[in-house]
């Protein structure tokens, strides 16, 4: 799709994912070692905890061996596939783990970590601008930073309010018409 | 129903995407991707669109133990590869290994061979003198007639003494018959060995008793 034009190795991981259909060990392997750096970023992110980020990814890629089969190229790219496939990943184990952990202010606080959304935007900026980019740009700051936030931290509405210091019913709608936006934006 | 309208189908696939829709409401949704192409494609469209943002996350480099996991979990077939390669090398060195003991241990050229016949020059077994003195081998190497409820017995025919007993000739295959002194003396000093027809399980009184049926030359070697 000509809005997330991938990396280059798009094509590569293509190859690879198809050959890990067919139960290539070596391949697999490849995939591996190209892909888990990337993966590993976004659980750490999603997770905040290391070891609980390298459980998830071997998760991840158990998931990526027997569900090979399943990546149609014509449907998508192989980037977004396995993204997607290690952010539900991320999702559903962040939340499990809060639940157990009953989150308090004190959990939030250490979930939403550090860094500021405008980081990544910032980080974008640098890179060539992409569509994404491009609309992402153009929708209200908090618009963008609530999606930045969910997108990339993993956080729900009430995260992401206690985050910015918003009322949850803003943030909601802060989301809902950025991501409206986003799609009018990227569709045009 | 005002849920399904494809707007607001594809609202609730960016916020599964994004991860805003949680608890029931994202286990439900996510059941209904499942079967539901329609939603699928929507779901599919905004991973795409996000993806990006994800790619450009700061990356970070597993430790060797996720993929030592990760091989395990996947199964023995590397492993398998890898041992079969070591049972080949294993393999290789122990048929080394057996090449040499046998080279050690095979027996050498034997004393004597004797090849024993029909009247009619059909060869019926061989005998040999090992070369260690210890036992003659007897190899069955014809089609030998064996006698009902009779065995067939072995001598050396030592050139000054009476025949001394061998053991008995096989009805098939062979036999390693062990000599104690007296035969191996005997068999020092036969030009020839014979094979007499004796009652079950072998001559009663140490001497031949039934008629000789073969007569056979020792060559030495």
């Amino acid at each position: 799709m000509a809005e997330s034009a991938g990396p280059e190795s798009e094509s590569e991981i293509a190859r690879l994912l198809a050959a890990c259909a067919r139960q290539d060990r070596q391949a697999f392997q490849r995939l591996y070692e190209m892909s888990s750096p990337q993966l590993l970023g976004c659980l750490v992110r999603v997770l905040r905890n290391r070891a609980l980020a390298e459980e998830a990814l071997q998760e991840v890629f158990i998931q990526v061996w027997r569900r090979a089969a399943e990546f149609r190229r014509e449907r998508g790219s192989s980037w977004a596939w396995l993204i997607a496939i290690a952010r539900y990943r991320a999702i559903d184990l962040q939340r499990r783990e809060r639940r157990l952990a009953g989150a308090g202010a004190e959990g939030i606080e250490d979930i939403a970590g550090g860094e500021e959304p405008h980081d990544s935007l910032m980080t974008l900026g640098h890179r060539a601008a992409t569509a994404l980019d491009g609309c992402l740009a153009g929708l209200q700051p908090r618009q963008r930073d609530c999606i930045l936030l969910s997108y990339q931290g993993g956080l729900t509405h009430m995260e992401v309010a206690d985050r910015i210091g918003e009322p949850l019913g803003s943030v909601k709608s802060w989301i809902r018409r950025g991501l409206a936006a986003l799609k009018r934006c990227l569709e045009s | 129903m005002k849920r399904d309208e494809p707007e607001m189908l594809d609202l609730l696939a960016a916020e599964y995407v994004l991860g805003t829709l949680t608890g029931a409401a994202r286990r439900s949704f996510a059941r209904r991707r499942e079967r539901d192409p329609f939603v699928d494609r929507r779901v599919r469209a905004w991973e795409e669109r996000f993806a990006p943002l994800a790619w450009r996350l700061a990356p970070v480099t597993p430790s060797p133990a996720v993929w030592a996991a990760i091989e395990r979990r996947i199964g023995p077939a590397p492993r398998r590869q890898w041992r079969a390669l070591a049972a080949a090398v294993a393999a290789i060195a122990l048929l080394g290994l057996g090449w040499l003991l046998w080279q050690e241990l095979r027996p050498g050229e034997p004393q004597a061979t004797a090849v024993v016949a029909s009247e009619e020059g059909a060869t019926l077994w061989r005998v040999e003198l090992a070369a260690d003195g210890d036992h003659v081998e007897v190899a069955t190497i014809g089609d030998v007639r064996y006698p009902d409820a009779r065995s067939l017995e072995l001598w050396a025919l030592p050139a000054d003494a009476a025949p001394v007993s061998l053991g008995l000739m096989p009805a098939s295959g062979r036999v390693r018959l062990a000599l104690d002194d007296r035969q191996r003396t005997a068999l020092a000093q036969a030009a020839n060995v014979a094979v007499s027809d004796e009652p079950k399980g072998g001559s009663p009184t140490g001497s031949p008793t039934g008629p000789v049926l073969y007569v056979a030359a020792l060559a030495r070697t």
